[in-house]
């Protein structure tokens, strides 16, 4: 059996990734260069997939806007799921735009993956002939994921967000299945309305139904919290999987980009299409600036993530900071770095690497200075001089 | 109007390949449809309506080395069954398929009648098949029974004739698309390359006056007289796929979502904020004492805005319909430039305002989305707006890069100084395209306004041709009564329309004399108890007055109609689609129109 279709999830919100996702699903946030979902795509491409079908429901717009009908050559089918109910529900909505298919993969379109993990996948379903697969990767820390035991290359546990640290192997969210999954999810008993597929999958365990889990090694890096996004880019800096021609040692810049003469971009760096870098500025390392942004003439912007049109004025400063879509920092503005304090919904997480998250369309006059750890919401008005020391909420106008 | 398609060396998939291209050709005409295949006879089906009908209709066993197909707009005679393409003969061993207009074909029709020839349509292009059936009796070969027939006629037209007993696709163009795709051992035909590109990318232009003939992997060029034309083949860089509507409902709203990356490629590589330069390749060098634009439809409201760009700047500048500017055209000096605004660059319109100029002998530029298209080809210079494929037929995207096409020639004819403000706001541009998609209200607007009798678009200054737009957009997909005016004018006599059933939308950005002028209008609208959606950035006091608002993010006035028009065109498309109209295929437009 020859494998060349795929499901990618990519229709769920990111709720602890807000402020940033206002407007757009977590598969859209920035990784390094480019978005999540993109590393994803490639990772499948690369691996041979030739049908992408994309299941999109939150802020869906944004999904098919970027990659439009097709994404390198490989046409991409939207499917709509209306009601996020799970990574199962998601699944059963692509049953018929993958009928005519022996098997598929499923993907998760909100974690970066490499294509090597696709590709063993693929070996292996394709050796067994079908059944069920997955990828299982190790990880120092896998209590906020799907934590996996196996025996050879059978799985014999799969345990959400385990407790104990007993375990090493996670579940890396690529699948391959055949046609019988979408019976065995549709037969698995919804819990408060939901249908996630790991519990079909536990149930399958359970039942003698062979699922095969093929460890892999590769990049996998996932964003829960705002403050994962700087390491996720930091990690694809790192691993070089940039898509930007490389202009000095992993420095990458786009060639429609402009970077002045007098400005210094230290690796790793990534600056992206149509952007400006002006004279004086210091980018780097560890900085990714998005398409068409603009950094000012003597700003410093280091351990960073700027996205699409984010503009940065003269001297400002920017340590460990993300920003999102067309914000607007003006001259002088400072954010010192982490780490910081982050509140995060009710809950607090301590001393985490964060200097500031702004999120799309905020607007800051000259002279704001932000303190480690703080959110601030979209479209916020952030007036001249400014301390920001605590999360501000969307529209919200900042006087003193 | 109408599309035309034919393909040879696909064996048994010629209906395949016909049916497939018709579709991506649709948007060219879709009243009626057929196809024409041809083996030891020449087979014909054809039917009124959307090619769905045609699909029904044709039986699937129909084979044939070689075939054409239409899809038609109509002009002479109503959409039905017999006035369908292709049109055949009296032997019917002739078919011709037709885009254009045969201007003498009154006297034609007369003379093949007295001959004794029985024509069975309303159409223009019949007496085409019977010319070459009388040529053919003559004893002339198939190829000099085409060209004899094509010399009797006058007009325009792109043509394509198959033969029963032949593999051979005769074609020529006079003032109509016409583009050969060649392929490892077939060969294609069409109006537009997106009609075969799922098979090959390579394309050979056909100039006017030109003869090609086809035969499975083999195409020629010959010129009026038969002599052997070199013809280069071009590499198109559109992706076949491109034309699908990713995940969207309808073309036009999955266009209205790519404006953002629309704009970023006009724009890609030709400003540079910092030193506040624009640099434009295809402009380079380019001077003008007064310009002129001629344009229809939409493009006619961009080149308005470009007109009152470079009028701004200090160039004397004026705004034409082409279709008037073709017969009496404005006087014009050495100096002038005359720009001729077509997305599709077939606009036959817009080509004979074209070729007007030139025939004085002034310098011409054209500003269309389609690299190789007839405006591109004919013009002295050509700025390509790069909105990507519009298949839409109320024009969107195309309709904003051409706003930021003209801001760019405006920059290069006179640099004011404020040349890095302009480009900063057009860096922003796209952003602010996609926080007006965000968090725009207009679904909500045309819930409540989608029973009103009709619409008043107002807007002064930059701010009139969207209004012009707006009005343009909403009647063209939601068959409503629609009219726009420069905000001043509403008093001087269309007041006498507005009623409480009537929505007035206000277009008032800024707080400069225009913004509080169109305020004064906005409140004698409000004493008439109209309805008022004011489309603002919330700089002047216009919502105090408005039942509804659209916000805009607030930006240079320059560039702030790019936004404004964004808000009109999805009023517009959930109007229409509140009220269930076939928004790609508005009745009775078509997306170029090549006749005038």
């Amino acid at each position: 059996m020859t494998v060349r279709a795929a499901v990618v999830l990519a229709a769920g919100e990111g709720t602890r990734l807000r402020p940033l996702t206002r407007n757009r699903p977590k598969p859209m946030l920035p990784a390094a260069d480019r978005p999540i979902l993109e590393h994803v795509f490639d990772a499948l491409i690369g691996a041979g997939i030739e049908r992408l079908h994309v299941v999109v429901g939150y802020k869906r717009d944004r999904v098919q806007d970027y990659f439009g009908p097709t994404y390198r050559n490989v046409p991409v089918n939207y499917v709509a799921q209306n009601k996020q109910l799970g990574s199962g529900h998601a699944l059963l909505e692509a049953r018929e735009a993958v009928a005519s298919e022996d098997g598929f993969l499923v993907v998760n379109g909100d974690q970066v993956i490499e294509q090597r993990m696709v590709e063993d996948v693929l070996d292996a379903f394709e050796d067994d002939d079908g059944g069920a697969m997955l990828a299982v990767t190790e990880q120092s820390d896998v209590s906020h994921y799907g934590a996996v035991r196996t025996e050879g290359d059978r799985v014999i546990e799969l345990v959400e967000k385990p407790e104990t640290d007993e375990y090493r192997l996670l579940n890396a969210g690529v699948y391959a299945f055949d046609a019988s999954i979408f019976d065995a999810v549709d037969e698995t008993p919804r819990v408060r309305g939901e249908l996630a597929l790991t519990d079909t999958l536990s149930r399958l365990i359970d039942e003698d139904v062979a699922v095969g889990g093929v460890t892999t090694e590769g990049l996998w890096v996932d964003a829960t919290y705002p403050w994962d996004l700087l390491d996720v880019s930091r990690e694809l800096l790192l691993g070089g999987r940039v898509t930007e021609p490389e202009r000095g040692e992993a420095v990458w810049v786009a060639d429609t980009a402009n970077v002045h003469e007098d400005a210094t971009l230290q690796g790793p760096v990534v600056v992206g299409p149509d952007s400006e870098v002006r004279p004086g500025a210091v980018v780097g390392p560890f900085a990714a600036v998005g398409r068409n942004a603009t950094v000012g003439a003597n700003a410093v912007v280091s351990r960073s993530v700027l996205d699409t049109d984010t503009r940065v004025g003269p001297n400002a400063t920017l340590l460990d900071c993300v920003t999102g879509q067309a914000v607007s920092l003006g001259a002088g503005t400072t954010v010192p770095g982490g780490p910081g304090d982050v509140r995060v919904e009710d809950s607090v997480y301590e001393g985490q690497r964060l200097g500031t998250l702004v999120a799309d369309r905020v607007r800051a006059a000259g002279d704001v200075s932000f303190a480690p750890g703080t959110l601030v919401g979209p479209n916020a008005t952030l007036h001249t001089g400014v301390s920001i020391s605590e999360n501000v909420t969307e529209g919200a106008e900042v006087f003193r | 109007m109408c599309g035309i398609i034919g393909c040879t060396g696909r064996e048994t998939e010629t209906l395949d390949v016909l049916l497939h291209g018709l579709d991506t050709l649709e948007y060219r005409g879709y009243d009626s449809a057929g196809v024409a295949l041809a083996n030891g006879t020449v087979e014909v089906c054809k039917r009124e309506g959307e090619i769905d009908r045609l699909r029904a209709a044709v039986d699937p066993a129909m084979d044939g080395p070689v075939g054409i197909g239409h899809t038609r707009w109509s002009t002479h005679g109503p959409p039905t069954d017999e006035n369908a393409h292709p049109h055949t003969d009296c032997t019917g061993d002739v078919a011709v398929v037709h885009n254009g207009i045969i201007e003498n074909y009154d006297e034609l029709k007369a003379e093949l009648t007295a001959a004794g020839h029985e024509l069975e349509s309303d159409t223009d292009t019949e007496v085409v098949p019977h010319f070459i059936e009388d040529a053919l009796a003559d004893g002339m070969s198939r190829d000099e029974a085409f060209r004899s027939a094509v010399a009797r006629i006058e007009g325009s037209y792109a043509l394509a004739a198959v033969f029963a007993g032949s593999e051979a696709i005769l074609a020529t163009r006079e003032g109509s698309p016409l583009v050969v795709g060649v392929g490892d051992d077939a060969a294609y035909l069409a109006s537009d390359v997106p009609a075969f590109l799922e098979y090959t990318d390579r394309v050979v232009y056909l100039d006017d006056g030109e003869f090609a003939r086809l035969e499975s992997g083999s195409w020629t060029v010959t010129d009026a007289e038969g002599r052997l034309l070199e013809k280069s083949i071009s590499q198109v860089e559109w992706d076949a796929e491109e034309t699908a509507k990713s995940g969207y409902d309808h073309y036009m709203l999955k266009e209205i979502h790519e404006q953002p990356r629309a704009l970023r490629k006009c724009l890609r590589g030709r400003v540079d904020e910092l030193t506040g330069t624009v640099d434009v390749e295809a402009l380079e060098g380019l001077t003008a004492e007064s310009v002129q634009f001629v344009a229809c439809g939409t493009s006619y409201h961009a080149a308005l805005y470009g007109a009152q760009r470079l009028q701004a700047a200090g160039v004397p500048a004026q705004a034409f319909l082409a279709s008037e500017y073709a017969t009496a055209p404005a006087p014009v000096t050495e100096g002038t430039l005359v720009v001729g605004v077509t997305q599709s660059g077939e606009t036959a319109d817009t080509l004979a305002a074209l070729r007007r100029a030139q025939a004085r002998g002034v310098e011409t530029l054209a500003m269309t989305n389609v690299v190789g298209s007839t405006a591109a080809r004919d013009c002295d210079r050509t700025l390509l707006i790069r909105a990507g494929p519009e298949i839409g037929v109320a024009a969107t995207k195309t309709f904003s890069s051409q706003v930021v096409a003209c801001n760019l020639l405006s920059a290069t004819l006179a640099d004011r100084g404020d040349s890095r403000e302009i480009v900063q706001a057009l860096r922003d541009l796209p952003g602010q395209i996609q926080e007006v998609l965000d968090a725009s209200r207009a679904e909500a607007v045309a819930e409540r306004f989608v029973d009103s009798d009709g619409y008043f678009f107002i807007g002064r200054g930059h701010q009139h041709p969207v209004a012009l737009e707006g009005a343009l957009k909403m009647k063209e997909i939601t068959y409503k009564h629609a009219e726009g005016f420069p905000a001043g004018e509403l008093k001087h006599g269309p007041l006498a329309l507005v009623t409480g059933r009537t929505p007035v939308f206000a277009i008032v950005t800024g707080t400069d004399e225009e913004a509080t002028k169109t305020v004064g209008n906005v409140k004698e609208v409000e004493a008439r108890d109209a309805p008022v959606v004011a489309v603002t950035d919330g700089a002047s006091t216009v919502d105090r007055y408005a039942d509804a608002v659209l916000e805009l993010p607030e930006t240079e006035p320059c560039v702030a109609p790019v936004l404004a028009n964004v808000q009109l065109q999805l009023v517009a498309y959930h109007v229409a689609n509140k009220l269930g109209r076939s928004i790609d295929k508005p009745r009775n437009l078509a997306k170029s129109v090549t006749v005038e």
